[in-house]
């Protein structure tokens, strides 16, 4: 599902070049659920925007679902983006003045499917998640492991090959993260690609493998 | 590229903003609302003057006292004439003028201000001494009687024709519920446009005992008239015969000390002999003058200056609508600016979902387009309204609302959301998605 080699990426700040990552090599395969944990500055983020096409590698290869991604137009990837990854964050990113129904919806706006499958998709994934009697309201109205279940749904609404998730517990508390780490458990079982960022070794051994970023090189 | 999308977006991003959105859109709403008023504004009062002007009649000639000059262009200069001496023309000067060849008829008037007083009511008008065809060149129609004949003016018969304002005074109609019962009286002043709005509200005050003065006697200086008929209402710019009293010349001359003609207006036998009278005229004046301290001024000679006049004002409006539209335009992309800043996250998630550059831009340059329409959709609305409710209920002068003025209006707001709509657009399809996810 996921091939990088020797991923090299540098971030400038006035003169001061800053190496982030430093020749990453990593290989995912399809189904399978995968931890990179690392410390603050050890170049997570950057792993995480790398491999959702947020940001472009400085110097390497990088193939998902078999295309190579460094070699794609920025179009290309956005395309890719939409249909191939879900995003999870730690802050959840939901659109505060849309309605959960809307957020979740979001993606296919930005897809190809058809609107009547659109509204059939969002609202079984919702009744997946015990949302549907909450589609209509606003995200400020709900609680944290709500707001991270309207992503995990906004996530996987376009059945994408690969899930990220960017310390997805980081804001909840013990009860909400063991649901929510449930329900990733439950998402990779029907064949999901995970790959989980986290600095939380909990979090981390829940996936089948655990990777370790240090000064911008896996181990 | 989905334009419907975006477009969905854009309404949705508008309505999510609404209360925003309504404070932006209030510049574009205040811009169009001052183009459409004061357009109408503009070409109602040049209609208006035009008219007045015009109705003097192209065979007409207008003899004032006082000496308008000549522009350089060959034009009258018809404000020279303001600044000049009193009126030296007198009735003699309108006889003269009668022999003239081509001369069909002259109607001199008198003018002065006068108290009226009719039973304990008492009404500062002005009196002006006329001949019979006054009614007939001034456009005055009358709302009931009949006025003075010939016969009359030359029998220097005491009759009188009120003016509307005049009349309604004499009779009390005029008169507030408020107005202090002691007060007997009135200086007869056109009554204000809300006082008027207000009655036609709360219904007009009418008198239940005396609906009209014709057949009664009115005393001007201790004499006794006869009032035989009452103007219709005829506020106009500056030439309003409301607050008149009007009768004969004779008659005036003979029971007040005016001597002096306000104005004079010839009429030629035919327009080809209007350029021959006007000169005539001119001599048969300056023989009875030992200084031209008078003008004789034609029709086309009027409405060329007051065209002038008009234009400079439509070219000035154009100037302070510009500016509005300008001032508005600035404020609706700062306050998209604003947005797009505050709403960096959100724009940072779409891009993270899929939305492609080109929808960020077609979404936020679609909000910008659809304010500006609709405020000025608004704007133009109310400039309607205004200009209704001010033709129902002001009559000094109508408002003009020419289709031009609506679709420039229209265009104008389209191309202002287009222009302004650019920036933001760009500034919010620029943004890295990566960086515009960590922003706080």
């Amino acid at each position: 599902m996921i091939d990088l080699k020797d991923v090299r990426k540098h971030y400038r700040s006035g003169n001061l070049k800053s190496e982030v990552l430093r020749g990453v090599n990593l290989q995912v395969k399809q189904g399978e659920y995968v931890a990179i944990m690392g410390k603050s500055g050890s170049g997570k983020s950057t792993m995480l925007n790398l491999l959702g096409t947020l940001d472009v590698l400085d110097t390497g290869e990088y193939k998902l679902a078999g295309k190579s991604v460094h070699k794609m137009s920025r179009g290309k990837r956005v395309r890719l983006r939409n249909e191939e990854i879900g995003f999870v964050f730690q802050h959840f990113q939901l659109i505060p003045n849309l309605s959960v129904f809307q957020n979740v919806l979001l993606p296919l706006t930005y897809g190809r499917k058809r609107l009547g499958k659109k509204k059939a998709r969002v609202l079984a994934l919702l009744d997946e998640m015990g949302l549907l009697d909450k589609k209509n309201q606003k995200p400020d109205r709900l609680s944290g492991g709500e707001k991270q279940r309207v992503a995990i749904a906004r996530a996987l609404v376009n059945e994408p090959g690969l899930i990220l998730a960017d310390e997805p517990t980081g804001s909840l508390d013990e009860e909400t993260t063991e649901s929510i780490l449930s329900l990733f458990d439950r998402v990779h079982e029907q064949g999901a690609t995970i790959v989980v960022i986290t600095h939380d070794q909990e979090v981390a051994e829940r996936a089948g493998r655990i990777l370790r970023l240090q000064n911008g090189v896996l181990v | 590229m989905k334009l419907f999308t975006a477009f969905k977006l854009a309404c949705f991003g508008l309505w999510s903003n609404r209360y925003r959105v309504l404070s932006a859109m209030m510049g574009v709403v205040i811009g169009m609302f001052a183009v459409i008023v004061l357009t109408a504004i503009a070409i109602g009062v040049k209609d208006t003057l035009m008219k007045q002007m015009g109705s003097l009649g192209a065979e007409q000639i207008l003899v004032m006292p006082g000496r308008v000059l000549d522009t350089a262009n060959g034009q009258k200069d018809l404000l020279s004439g303001l600044t000049s001496v009193p009126s030296t023309l007198t009735y003699e000067d309108a006889k003269a003028v009668e022999d003239v060849p081509d001369v069909k008829t002259v109607t001199p008037q008198l003018e002065t201000v006068n108290f009226v007083e009719y039973e304990d009511k008492t009404v500062q008008s002005a009196i002006v001494g006329t001949t019979d065809q006054y009614s007939r060149v001034q456009h005055a129609k009358l709302a009931e009687g009949r006025f003075f004949t010939k016969e009359e003016q030359l029998a220097e018969s005491k009759v009188v024709v009120v003016g509307n304002n005049i009349h309604d005074s004499l009779l009390g109609k005029n008169e507030l519920p408020e107005a202090e019962e002691g007060s007997s009286t009135n200086v007869a002043e056109p009554m204000s446009w809300w006082k008027r709005l207000l009655n036609k509200i709360l219904g007009e005050k009418v008198s239940a005992e005396e609906t009209s003065l014709v057949g009664q006697s009115i005393t001007i200086n201790e004499e006794s008239f006869e009032v035989i008929g009452v103007l219709a209402p005829n506020a106009t710019l500056g030439s309003s015969t409301d607050n008149n009293v009007v009768m004969p010349i004779e008659t005036a001359l003979a029971t007040t000390d005016m001597k002096n003609l306000t104005k004079m207006i010839v009429e030629a036998s035919s327009l080809d002999a209007v350029d021959e009278v006007d000169g005539a005229v001119f001599n048969a004046l300056s023989a009875n003058h030992s200084e031209i301290d008078f003008s004789v001024v034609k029709q086309d000679q009027m409405l060329g200056a007051l065209g002038k006049v008009t234009s400079i004002l439509q070219v000035m409006l154009v100037g302070i609508t510009a500016t509005a539209l300008l001032i508005s335009g600035t404020g609706i992309m700062n306050v998209m600016v604003m947005s797009v800043r505050e709403r960096t996250r959100e724009i940072g998630i779409r891009k993270a979902l899929g939305a492609t550059t080109i929808e960020i831009m077609m979404q936020f340059f679609f909000e910008t387009l659809l304010l500006c329409i609709i405020g000025g959709a608004v704007g133009i609305g109310l400039g309607y309204a205004f200009i209704e409710v001010w033709n129902g209920n002001i009559e000094i002068f109508a408002l003009v609302l020419p289709m031009w003025a609506v679709k420039l209006a229209l265009y104008t707001s389209v191309a202002i959301g287009s222009l302004v709509g650019i920036y933001p657009a760009l500034k919010a399809a620029s943004m890295k998605p990566s960086k515009a996810l960590r922003f706080e």
